[in-house]
């Protein structure tokens, strides 16, 4: 039962989040500029012409008006429609997510592994040369802005070596109805950059909790009862440390899910992944406004919503762990 | 627990509340790994990127195809790509003439009379032969149906009285005035054909119910601002086209279309940035470009007796000090149009001294761009009361035009060196546009194309009157009855020597009193692979695969 | 245990005084402070800036009589001196950010903890809802509802960072409330804001203090990569994250010294912020303990 309120809680919260947000990011870009001169060719159109995209956009009514409008759109699933591609803002979105998923999930799939090893054997060995070697270059690696590393990535593997590509998706091939470019070889080329760009944080952080998890889980009682036991450190560190730090782990992935759809936003701008968070910092630029509604709405709720799961997955695997609090 | 930088803070409270915990290997989420896993490896064989036909023209484009309607938006966004699919009834050529197109000629028959003689046995991509019932139909279209909120072809059309077609081959337009230069018009109009009943919508087109024309090319698929898929029309009445199939990318980041030419993933990338040439040739790509039809210059607000931003050296605000010929004159001789033409556009810009690049139609001789002479305009200034020289705003937008922002920057540069001190101030394109109409900006960086220098000169240098349309981008309000009147007159004119005769006179008298700092005519830039033997440049800044010549073995 | 000996041996009561991060740190500081002497240009005066120099490699001589040591920006600023320049800005941005985000999160927070009921719930929701969204969205959404300039930037980085203060001092701030001075102290009938900033906030406040240098880092990067998207500073008085935004468009071009230079820079000054605040941390925060 207690399940079940706290529950209703957090949906309440997220709910208000999201009136807030949309609030914000509504006036924001109304206060920003008129989206019109976006829309008709400054060069050609007439002061009529102006006026008329003006009335045919609903941009001449007071602005309450338009956000009421707004809101009661989106409670029928209708973000409105793109001032720029005049396609549906939400379907939009959904078509440009399928680019900004396999990244995030090849990022993830990089740094999850490396990060865990990393911070495995460091743990392991801390307070030698190679923990503090991961130790520096893990604060090293959370410093660089994502955008330097994006730009370093690509002098260093793409101008200097020629080895990847610049930028872009590069082929894709269709399944389930969408493009994918890990599919394709040329595709996955073009991924590699931009996914090890949102990855090396991830690896940093990841091996720094899993470090500090093995070292607490080291001087547990039941890991020297394996050592006296005689198992193999390789076992000891594979079967049973490991499994007692991948809770924090698991939840920093989830988490990290989330910040990466947020720190696509840089990375997908610096290599043109025409991607979710590209689409949200193009429609900025061109003050698209239902076209940012629901590109912000769409990453709000899912990082509110990776964050319920993660907490969610806690109650039900950890007792221990009490939502109320 | 270790402490972690701050990014990623939030996630470190979230763990604290773990402490240990012991949990078994979840073996479900290691085989769903696992086959993940397995599926991208055998996939990858499995799905080959997008199979490249031998004889497929690829093209990486800037123009971002929003629509499928011809009618819908005067964007060269869509008419670029359009063009392939629909026809308009004059072509506008390389050097600006009007060609025949659908129309084989045309003649004024009176003052307020045209009539247009179509071409015979052109056919529609669904076998239809084309009428002239199909051009009365685009006009009625535009005129009295399609409601694009961006006003679209709907001032073409508007000086257009009634059409009638006396005989499928014949088209008389009565016009309720004068309009001498109703041809041109009718070279940015696609010409669609009439279907069975009313008005085609705008949505039955975008949803690809197969937009039929009379082009080289036939539609065969696409995506919103993303690409378009063409297949060679067979029936073609022209000159055959070279490529079977035309695949355009819209591809809207310049550095990523200079990747994909390098990469060969296509073999036209259009719209390169100036910078990318040198390491494009040194790669092996070749490079086409032209001077463009267009204009990007600085534009003063003329009206207002005070402007915001615009102050003496300690501040104080000051009455306009535009309104004097002299220092727009002297502003003028104090621009560095070399270090914008050569720097900025690493040398794809010509320096501009007029609307249009000297030698097109209309343009005059007289005009050429000067070097800077930092001495005579701190002279002028002088003479106009400003011997300390004043502070000033200058706006722009931001990655609109080529070289926008940085000119900005280069022009401070030039003007500090004769006591005007600019603060630079850039914005997003709408932005801008939202300021400059709500009257922040007092001088301001500006560009504007054209089909003709008349339809330039009218627009921006014509005294505003929305009545009559002219002076529609004469923001600052420049007001010169001489010039209008001149202007007006060689507007009358027909099409030919005189008229161009009259409309360069008209600049010679405008510019004298420098309404304008005209900068630079920037170039369009292709660059094309080793399958292209040549790529032929249109100064309007079209891409198409008609004026891509392929290698031939 | 050989380790944990060697630590113990290794271990000084209070650390070491002198990190090699803190000098890095100080140097930053004092080339910035320095930077109107020692800049061999000011990038911010037209007059001394020549278009014709732009994008010079590293080590052309200059028109000003100097060598343009790590070469010329697009519009011939030198690098250099850009760099330094950049450094100010970005430090003053950061550090005052931070400062105020610090002073407004103390406040908010103990006052939640004072007042309790509807002040706390609804200090803390906002907190919440802040703190549900990644902060480089937060600073987006300020900065483009207010617009760009330096006073903006530092504005919305007060907007994106104040909630994790007060989530921080507030959960210090409860458990003193709850202590036997603040009981003497409300028996003593002492004023509510002398009660809150003479007693509450001096004891809550070491944490919020160990989480500053932290947020300073955090501040500088969420800065660069703003300006970086074109939504910060403006256009003729670059940051050091809008100087590597302006050598991005060159990079392609080979002209790798605009954007790697500042870049540098920018990241050394991130990562020795960090490790000083990592040390920081370390030292003031009795619970954690050296590892």
């Amino acid at each position: 039962m207690a399940l079940i309120s706290v529950a209703l809680g957090r949906l309440a919260q997220a709910f208000l989040l999201l009136l807030a947000m949309s609030l914000v990011g509504f006036l924001g870009i109304h206060s920003v500029g008129n989206p019109v001169f976006n829309i008709v060719n400054i060069e050609t159109a007439t002061p009529e012409d102006i006026r008329n995209a003006t009335i045919a956009l609903g941009l001449d009514q007071p602005i309450w008006h338009q956000y009421g409008v707004f809101i009661s759109n989106v409670v029928r699933g209708n973000f409105g429609t793109s001032y720029i591609y005049h396609m549906p803002a939400f379907a939009l979105v959904i078509s440009k997510l399928p680019a900004t998923l396999e990244l995030a999930c090849v990022a993830m799939l990089i740094a999850a592994p490396v990060g865990v090893g990393l911070g495995l054997l460091a743990g392991r060995q801390s307070g030698t040369v190679f923990d503090r070697i991961v130790l520096r270059s893990s604060v090293f690696a959370l410093s660089i802005p994502s955008f330097w590393l994006s730009m370093m990535l690509i002098l260093a593997g793409a101008i200097l070596t020629g080895w990847f590509p610049s930028g872009g998706r590069g082929a894709t091939a269709s399944f389930l109805g969408q493009e994918w470019s890990v599919l394709t070889r040329n595709g996955f080329w073009h991924l590699f950059l931009p996914a090890l760009a949102l990855a090396i944080p991830n690896i940093a952080l990841i091996a720094r909790l899993s470090r500090s998890g093995t070292i607490e889980v080291e001087n547990l009682d039941f890991t020297r009862f394996c050592r006296a036991k005689g198992l193999s450190p390789r076992r000891i560190l594979l079967r049973h440390t490991l499994p007692n730090i991948s809770m924090p782990i698991v939840t920093i992935i989830g988490l990290q899910f989330g910040g990466m759809l947020a720190f696509a936003v840089v990375v997908e701008s610096i290599f043109a992944w025409p991607g979710v968070g590209k689409l949200l910092i193009d429609s900025i630029q061109l003050l698209d406004r239902p076209v940012v509604m629901a590109t912000l709405t769409f990453i709000s709720v899912t990082f509110v919503a990776l964050n319920a799961f993660v907490d969610l997955f806690h109650a039900v695997l950890d007792p221990r762990v009490r939502l109320s609090s | 627990m270790e402490s972690l930088p701050p990014q990623w803070g939030n996630c470190t409270q979230k763990t604290k509340k773990e402490g240990t915990f012991i949990m078994r290997s979840t073996k479900p989420f290691r085989s769903c790994l696992l086959s993940m896993l397995l599926i991208v490896v055998m996939s990858w064989n499995i799905f080959p990127g997008a199979a490249r036909a031998q004889d497929e023209l690829r093209i990486a484009t800037s123009y971002k195809l929003m629509t499928l309607d011809p009618h819908y938006a005067n964007l060269n966004e869509n008419t670029s790509l359009l063009s392939h699919i629909y026809e308009r009834l004059v072509y506008q050529d390389e050097k600006l003439d009007l060609k025949p197109g659908l129309a084989v000629s045309w003649r004024a028959t009176s003052e307020t009379q045209w009539q247009f003689k179509l071409r015979e046995n052109v056919r529609f991509h669904d076998g239809s032969p084309f009428t002239a019932d199909d051009v009365v139909y685009t006009i009625e279209r535009i005129r009295d149906f399609v409601k694009s909120p961006n006003g679209g072809f709907r001032s073409y059309v508007s000086g257009i009285k009634s059409v009638s077609a006396p005989d499928p081959l014949t088209v008389v337009i009565e016009t309720s005035g004068p309009v001498p230069n109703l041809p041109l018009s009718f070279s940015s109009i696609f010409v669609m054909h009439r279907p069975g009943q009313g008005f085609q919508t705008t949505q039955e087109l975008n949803a690809g119910h197969a937009p039929v024309g009379t082009g080289p090319y036939r539609f065969e698929s696409w995506s919103s601002g993303e690409m378009l898929k063409l297949k060679r029309n067979n029936d073609y009445w022209g000159d055959k086209p070279d490529w079977p199939e035309v695949t355009f990318r819209v591809i809207e980041s310049p550095a990523a279309r200079v990747a994909a030419l390098t990469t060969g993933d296509v073999d036209i990338a259009d719209a390169i940035p100036a910078r990318d040439v040198a390491s494009l040739k040194q790669r092996g790509a070749k490079i086409a470009s032209v001077g463009a039809a267009r204009i990007n210059f600085i534009q003063f607000d003329v009206e207002r007796e005070t402007l915001p931003g615009v102050t003496d050296k300690s501040g104080v605000e000051i009455a306009n000090p535009f309104k004097n010929p002299l220092v727009r004159r002297a502003l003028a001789m104090a621009t560095d149009r070399g270090v914008l033409v050569d720097k900025i556009l690493a040398g794809y810009g010509t320096a501009a001294a007029q609307v249009f690049p000297n030698g097109l139609p209309g343009t005059s001789a007289n005009l050429t761009p000067e070097a800077p002479n930092y001495e005579e305009a701190k002279a002028l200034l002088a003479e106009a009361g400003f011997p300390e020289g004043f502070h000033v705003v200058l706006a722009g937008p931001a990655g609109r035009y080529p070289g926008d922002g940085e000119s900005l920057q280069a022009i401070a540069q030039s003007w500090a060196r004769i006591g005007v001190a600019v603060q630079p101030a850039t914005s997003p394109f709408s932005v801008f546009n939202t300021r400059r109409a709500a009257g922040d900006y007092a001088l301001w960086y500006g560009g504007t194309s054209g089909e003709t220098v008349d339809v330039i000169l009218h627009a921006l240098l014509a005294s505003p009157d929305p009545e009559g349309g002219s002076g529609a981008l004469n923001f600052g309000h420049y007001r010169n009855q001489a010039f209008d009147q001149m202007l007006a007159k060689a507007q009358s004119i027909e099409e030919g020597l005189e008229r161009n005769n009259a409309l360069a006179e008209a600049t010679d008298f405008v510019m004298a009193d420098q309404p304008i700092i005209p900068l630079y005519h920037f170039h369009h830039i292709v660059g094309y692979g080793a399958r292209v033997a040549a790529y032929a440049m249109h100064p309007r800044g079209w891409t198409t695969a008609m004026q891509t010549l392929p290698v031939t073995e | 245990m050989k380790t944990e000996i060697l630590r113990a041996l290794k271990k000084r009561p209070y650390g070491q005084v002198l990190t090699v991060p803190m000098i890095v740190l100080a140097t930053y500081i004092l080339l910035a402070l320095a930077a109107p002497v020692i800049a061999p240009q000011n990038p911010y005066d037209p007059l001394q800036i020549y278009g014709w120099e732009a994008s010079s490699s590293p080590g052309t001589p200059g028109s000003g009589g100097y060598l343009y040591l790590l070469g010329t920006d697009g519009l011939g600023r030198d690098i250099l001196s850009t760099i330094l320049y950049g450094l100010r800005i970005s430090l003053v941005v950061s550090i005052t950010s931070a400062a105020i985000a610090a002073l407004i999160g103390l406040t908010a927070g103990v006052s939640a903890a004072y007042f309790g009921s509807w002040v706390d719930s609804a200090i803390m929701r906002l907190v919440d809802l802040q703190l549900s969204l990644p902060t480089i969205l937060v600073a987006l959404i300020a900065i483009v509802t207010l617009g760009p300039g330096i006073d903006r930037i530092i504005l919305a980085l007060i907007i994106a960072q104040w909630a994790t203060y007060a989530r921080l001092v507030r959960s210090v701030a409860l458990s003193e409330t709850n202590k036997s001075y603040m009981d003497a102290a409300r028996l003593m009938r002492l004023p509510t804001s002398r009660i809150i900033f003479r007693h509450l906030l001096p004891n809550s406040i070491a944490p919020a203090v160990t989480l500053i240098p932290i947020e300073i880092g955090h501040a500088v990067a969420l800065e660069a990569t703003l300006s970086f998207l074109g939504l910060g500073v403006p256009i003729d008085k670059p940051s050091l994250g809008s100087a590597v935004a302006n050598g991005f468009q060159y990079l392609l071009t080979g002209q790798y010294w605009t954007s790697l230079f500042p870049g540098l820079a920018l990241f050394g000054l991130i990562a020795s912020i960090n490790f000083v605040g990592e040390d920081v941390r370390r030292h003031l925060d009795p619970r954690s303990r050296p590892v």
